[in-house]
C-alpha cells in the first residue's frame, strides 16, 4: 500500500522551498536583493526540471534523487543565509553537480565496460593522491587541495567514488581474473591498496577521509570475502593503527582529548566543536527560526559545521529529519543493491551507500560531539564545488545502477 | 545472489541504521540533559550577543519607582544604569560583560532581552520584525521599606526580610555586608576576597542555626501530638546522655506548661518536649513548614534543613530548640512565621510582581500560591497567642508597639563562631497580618530579644505606617 506517491512528495518539497525561501524574504524585508529572486526562481526551477527530466529519462529509484533534492535544498538556504554570496555561487555549484549527475548517470548507463578498468582506476588514484602530495596546499593544517587553473579542487573526494570502482573491480572478480597468481592472494594485496591510501590521507592529515575508505572497504569485504578472518585482521590492524596513530601524531591526539573534554580547552583546541556545541543547544527542539540565530559564531558554519548552523535556525527536530532523510537514502542504497543481478554493480551501489553513510555519520557524530571530530563535508549540504559535484557524480552512478540491467527490461521501484 | 551474501548485506544495513539512531538518541539527550547548561557556559558569545543590539529591559519597584535600566551612551553602547549603588546588590544584583550576571538580572535575562517562552500571535511581529526591547519588570519590594531595612541593618553583619505574610510578596529584603554594582570594576578583588563575603545574599544563601525561633515549629508539633506538659518544672539546664543543655544564662524558669516556657524560651521545657515527640514526628511537622524541600524561588534559595537520619538523644534536645544539625535561610524562617500569620497556610514567596512587555502591556503577573497548610487553625492560633505574649510580657518585649499588636519570637543561635547569632521572627498587627518580618544578625554576640527586636519593631512602625 502506497500512502504517499512521488508526486506528493515532490510537492511537499515544494512547499517546503517555498515556506523558507518565504522566511528569507520576510527576514530581509523591504531590502530584499536581486539576488535573493534569483537564487529562489533559480532553486524551485532547479529542482522541478530535474525532477521531470528525471523522471522521464529513467525507470530506476526516483526516491533518492527527491531526496537529495530535499537536502540540497536546507544546505542552500542555510548557506544563502549565513553568506549570499556563497548561497549564489552553491546555486551555480547544484546547476554543475546536476548537470555532472546526468552525464553520469547516461555515461554509465550507456557504456559497458566499467568491470574492465582496474588497472586505470588505480593509476588515476594514486596519480591524484600523489599530485595532492606535492602540488597541494595547506589548509587548516590538511594538505587537501590542488589547483587546476585558478580553481581549487580536493583530489580525495573524486578518488573515494574511483575507489569503489576499484573494489568492485576486485570482489566481482574483475581485477586478477587474468593472473591466478595475484588471484590467490587478492585479499593481501587489496589489504596493501587500501592501506597505501589511508597512509597517504594520513600524512595528508586528512582523517575523516581515512575512516570512510577504511569503512567502505571494511563493509564490501565482511560481504563478499571468501574468509571472514580477513575482516578480522583488518578490523584488528585499524584498530591498531589507530593506536599507533595517537601516540605519533600530535594531530590525532588533539582531535581526541578535545572529544574527551572540549570546555579545559575552550579558548584553543576546543574552540570549533564548543561553538557547535552552543549552536545547537541555543536551537532546542525547534530551533531560533531562519535568520533569528547566530550561525556566524561557528567557524566554517557553511561547511563542516552546516549541521550545528541548522539545527541552531531550525531546531534538533530538522537535525533528526536531515538524518532520517540520509538513513532512506542510504537504505534505498542498498535496496538497489539487492535488486541488482550484477555483482560489479551491486558492489557499486553497495560502496556509494556505504560512503554516504559513513561520512554522514562521522560527520554529524563529530559536530555533535558524539565521536572525535574530523573535517568531512556533509553530503548535498556543506558548501563547496567539490564536494557536490562529486557527491552529484556519485549519485550519478547509484541512480544508473538502479536500472543497469544487462539481461535486457527494467525495473521501477 | 548467494544467501550468504543477501544476508550480510542486510547486517551491513542494520549497521548504518543502527548509527543513525545513535546520531538521533545521542542529540535528543544532548538537548534534555545538557543543553539547558551549555547555553549558560560564559563564553558562549549568544549571552552576550543579543545585549548588544537590545536595550534590557528596566527593573521597577511596587510604586514604578524606577530602580535600574539601560541607556544609550557614547559609541551607541548599550549601557546599564543602576539607579542605587548599594541597595538592590543582592535582588536585582548585576549585569557586566566582565562579572557576569547575577541576582534578576540573571534569573530573568530572557525576559529582561525580551524573549518569552510563550508565542503568542501578538509577539509574532516581534518575532518577524527587529523589535529592540526588552521587557520590564515590575517587584514587589516598597523601595522606601526597602531604604529603611539597610539603614537599620548598617554596619552589622546578617539579613532582614519583611513580606505580606497573605501574599507572599516580599517588601524589602536585604543582606549585609553588601557592595556596590555600580563600581565592581574598582572594587572586585576586594569584594572576591573580603572574609564576610559580600556577594552572599544571606537571606536566601546564609544557612544558620535558627535557635529559638525553631521553637514555633516544635510547640506546634506539641499541639498537634497532643504531647504537651502542663506541670513541667525547670531548673535552668538538663543532662541528656552526659551531655548538659542549658537555658540562656542558666536561667531557672520554674514550673511551667508550653505557654510560657514558649514566652520565656524556656531550653529545658523544649528540649523535653522534642525527646517525647520523638524525631518522626518533628521531622513531619518541620517538612510541613517546607524544610528539606525544594522552592521555586526568583533568585537561587538554600535549601533549610531538619537531619532525616537518625539522632542521637542529644541532638534530637537540642533539635527542638533549634540547635544541633537544623539549618534554615533567613527565607525559611520568614515563611515559618508568615505561616503562622496566615492560619496555617504557607504562602509561596515572590520578589517579582509582573513583566511588562515595552509598550506597557503585561506579559506575566504572579499570583498567590499557597504551598502548604501546617495544621488545623486550633493550633495554629495558640502559636499565634503564644507569640503575641512573647513580645507582651516574654523574650521579645522590645518588639512591642504603643499601637500595635506585635506577634514575635526570639531565637540565640549558638554557633561554632563563639559569638550568638541573634534572631527575631514576627508579624503585626497580630489581629490582621499585614507585614512579616525576620531578623538575622550574624554572630551578633547578643540574644535576639535585645539586639534584633528592637530592630523588628522599628521596621515594623514605620513598615505599616508606609503601607497604610
Amino acid at each position: 500500500m502506497k500512502l504517499i506517491n512521488f508526486k506528493t512528495a515532490r510537492n511537499l518539497l515544494f512547499i517546503f522551498e517555498i515556506i523558507s525561501l518565504s522566511l528569507i524574504f520576510l527576514y530581509n524585508w523591504p531590502n530584499i536583493e536581486i539576488n535573493t529572486i534569483y537564487l529562489s526562481l533559480g532553486l524551485i526551477a532547479l529542482v522541478y526540471v530535474s525532477n521531470v527530466i528525471l523522471l522521464k529519462l529513467s525507470k530506476g529509484d526516483n526516491y533518492i534523487f527527491l531526496i537529495v533534492c530535499m537536502l540540497m535544498s536546507i544546505g542552500i538556504i542555510m548557506i544563502y543565509r549565513i553568506d549570499p554570496n556563497l548561497g549564489i555561487r552553491q546555486l551555480q555549484w547544484l546547476y554543475i553537480g546536476i548537470i555532472s549527475f546526468f552525464i553520469t548517470y547516461i555515461f554509465f548507463k550507456f557504456y559497458n565496460k566499467w568491470d574492465k578498468h582496474f588497472e586505470l582506476y588505480l593509476a588515476i588514484s594514486y596519480i591524484l593522491f600523489f599530485s595532492t602530495l606535492f602540488f597541494g596546499l595547506r589548509t587548516n593544517g590538511s594538505l587537501r587541495w590542488i589547483n587546476i587553473g585558478g580553481l581549487s579542487f580536493q583530489p580525495s573526494e573524486l578518488i573515494k567514488i574511483i575507489f569503489v570502482f576499484i573494489l568492485a573491480c576486485i570482489y566481482s572478480g574483475k581485477a586478477f581474473s587474468a593472473n591466478s597468481k595475484f588471484d590467490k592472494h587478492k585479499e593481501i594485496i587489496t589489504l596493501g591498496i587500501v592501506y597505501s591510501f589511508i597512509a597517504i590521507l594520513f600524512i595528508q592529515r586528512n582523517l575523516g577521509a581515512s575512516i570512510v575508505f577504511f569503512a567502505i572497504y571494511a563493509g564490501i569485504q565482511y560481504i563478499y570475502t571468501q574468509n571472514l578472518k580477513y575482516t578480522i585482521y583488518n578490523l584488528v590492524l585499524f584498530t591498531f593503527g589507530g593506536f599507533a596513530g595517537y601516540f605519533i601524531f600530535d594531530h590525532v591526539r588533539i582531535r581526541f582529548i578535545t572529544w574527551l573534554n572540549p570546555w579545559e580547552f575552550i579558548d584553543t583546541i576546543g574552540y570549533q566543536i564548543t561553538q557547535s556545541l552552543f549552536a545547537i543547544a541555543e536551537g532546542g527542539f525547534f530551533g531560533t527560526g531562519i535568520g533569528r540565530g547566530r550561525p556566524n559564531f561557528i567557524p566554517l558554519s557553511y561547511n563542516d559545521f552546516i549541521f550545528s548552523a541548522i539545527i541552531e535556525e531550525m531546531g534538533i527536530l530538522t537535525g533528526i529529519g536531515i538524518i532520517m532523510l540520509y538513513l532512506i537514502f542510504v537504505y534505498r542504497g542498498f535496496k538497489i543493491a539487492l535488486k541488482q543481478e550484477e555483482m560489479f554493480y551491486r558492489i557499486i551501489s553497495i560502496g556509494i551507500s556505504l560512503l554516504f553513510g559513513v561520512q554522514t555519520f562521522i560527520i554529524i557524530g563529530g559536530v555533535i560531539k558524539l565521536i572525535p571530530l574530523t573535517g568531512l563535508t556533509l553530503p548535498f549540504i556543506s558548501y563547496g564545488g567539490t564536494s557536490i559535484v562529486t557527491s552529484f557524480i556519485a549519485l550519478g552512478f547509484l541512480q544508473g545502477a538502479s536500472e543497469k540491467d544487462l539481461n535486457g527490461g527494467s525495473q521501477n521501484e | 545472489m548467494s544467501d550468504i551474501e543477501r544476508k550480510r548485506i542486510l547486517k551491513v544495513v542494520s549497521i548504518m541504521a543502527f548509527l543513525n539512531i545513535i546520531l538521533i538518541f545521542y542529540l535528543t539527550y544532548f538537548q534534555i540533559f545538557q543543553a539547558e547548561n551549555i547555553k549558560q557556559n560564559p563564553y558562549n558569545k549568544r549571552l552576550w550577543a543579543d545585549e548588544q543590539e537590545i536595550i534590557r529591559g528596566s527593573f521597577y519597584d511596587r510604586n514604578n519607582n524606577v530602580l535600574a535600566y539601560s541607556i544609550i551612551g557614547e559609541n551607541d553602547n548599550i549601557e546599564r544604569v543602576y539607579k542605587y549603588d548599594y541597595l538592590y546588590s543582592h535582588i536585582i544584583g548585576y549585569s557586566f560583560r566582565e562579572y557576569g550576571k547575577a541576582g534578576l538580572e540573571k534569573t530573568y535575562n530572557s525576559s529582561l532581552i525580551g524573549n518569552t517562552n510563550t508565542i503568542d500571535i501578538n509577539n509574532i511581529k516581534n518575532l518577524i520584525g527587529n523589535e529592540r526591547q526588552g521587557n520590564d519588570i515590575v517587584l514587589t519590594i516598597d523601595h522606601d521599606i526597602q531604604q529603611k531595612s539597610r539603614e537599620l541593618l548598617l554596619g552589622k553583619k546578617g539579613s532582614i526580610i519583611t513580606m505580606n505574610p497573605k501574599t507572599g510578596e516580599i517588601y524589602s529584603m536585604v543582606s549585609m555586608p553588601d557592595f556596590n554594582v555600580n563600581n565592581l570594576a574598582n572594587e572586585w578583588e576586594n569584594i572576591i576576597e573580603n572574609p564576610n563575603s559580600p556577594l552572599l545574599n544571606r537571606a536566601t544563601q546564609g544557612l544558620y542555626p535558627p535557635g529559638s525561633t525553631f521553637k514555633i515549629v516544635t510547640a506546634l508539633s506539641s499541639l498537634q501530638n497532643d504531647s504537651t506538659d502542663t506541670d513541667y518544672i525547670c531548673t535552668g539546664s538538663i543532662i541528656v546522655d552526659g551531655y548538659r543543655i542549658n537555658d540562656y544564662d542558666g536561667k531557672n524558669h520554674g514550673n511551667v506548661g508550653l505557654e510560657d516556657a514558649f514566652i520565656e524560651s524556656c531550653n529545658t521545657y523544649f528540649a523535653e518536649a522534642s525527646l517525647r515527640l520523638g524525631h518522626d514526628k518533628i521531622l513531619e511537622t518541620a517538612e510541613n513548614f517546607y524544610f528539606n524541600k525544594k522552592i521555586q524561588f526568583d533568585l537561587d534559595l538554600k535549601q533549610s534543613s531538619f537531619p532525616t537520619n537518625d539522632m542521637t538523644k542529644t541532638e534530637l534536645a537540642a533539635s527542638g530548640i533549634g540547635q544541633g544539625r537544623i539549618l534554615v535561610t533567613p527565607l525559611e524562617m520568614l515563611m515559618v512565621t508568615s505561616a503562622i500569620a496566615n492560619d496555617g497556610n504557607i504562602v509561596k514567596p515572590h520578589l517579582v510582581s509582573k513583566i511588562l512587555s515595552y509598550k506597557g502591556d503585561v506579559i506575566e503577573t504572579r499570583s498567590i500560591e499557597i504551598l502548604n497548610n501546617v495544621g488545623n487553625y486550633n493550633d495554629v492560633k495558640k502559636i499565634q497567642d503564644m507569640m503575641i505574649d512573647a513580645v507582651r510580657i516574654g523574650t521579645g518585649k522590645n518588639a512591642k508597639l504603643r499601637d500595635i499588636t506585635v506577634a514575635g519570637k526570639t531565637g540565640t543561635a549558638e554557633n561554632s563562631s563563639g559569638l550568638d547569632h541573634a534572631w527575631f521572627v514576627g508579624y503585626a498587627p497580630a489581629e490582621n497580618p499585614k507585614i512579616a518580618v525576620v531578623v538575622l544578625l550574624e554572630e551578633e554576640g547578643a540574644t535576639g530579644g535585645r539586639s534584633a527586636a528592637p530592630i523588628a519593631k522599628d521596621l515594623i512602625e514605620f513598615s505599616l505606617q508606609k503601607l497604610n
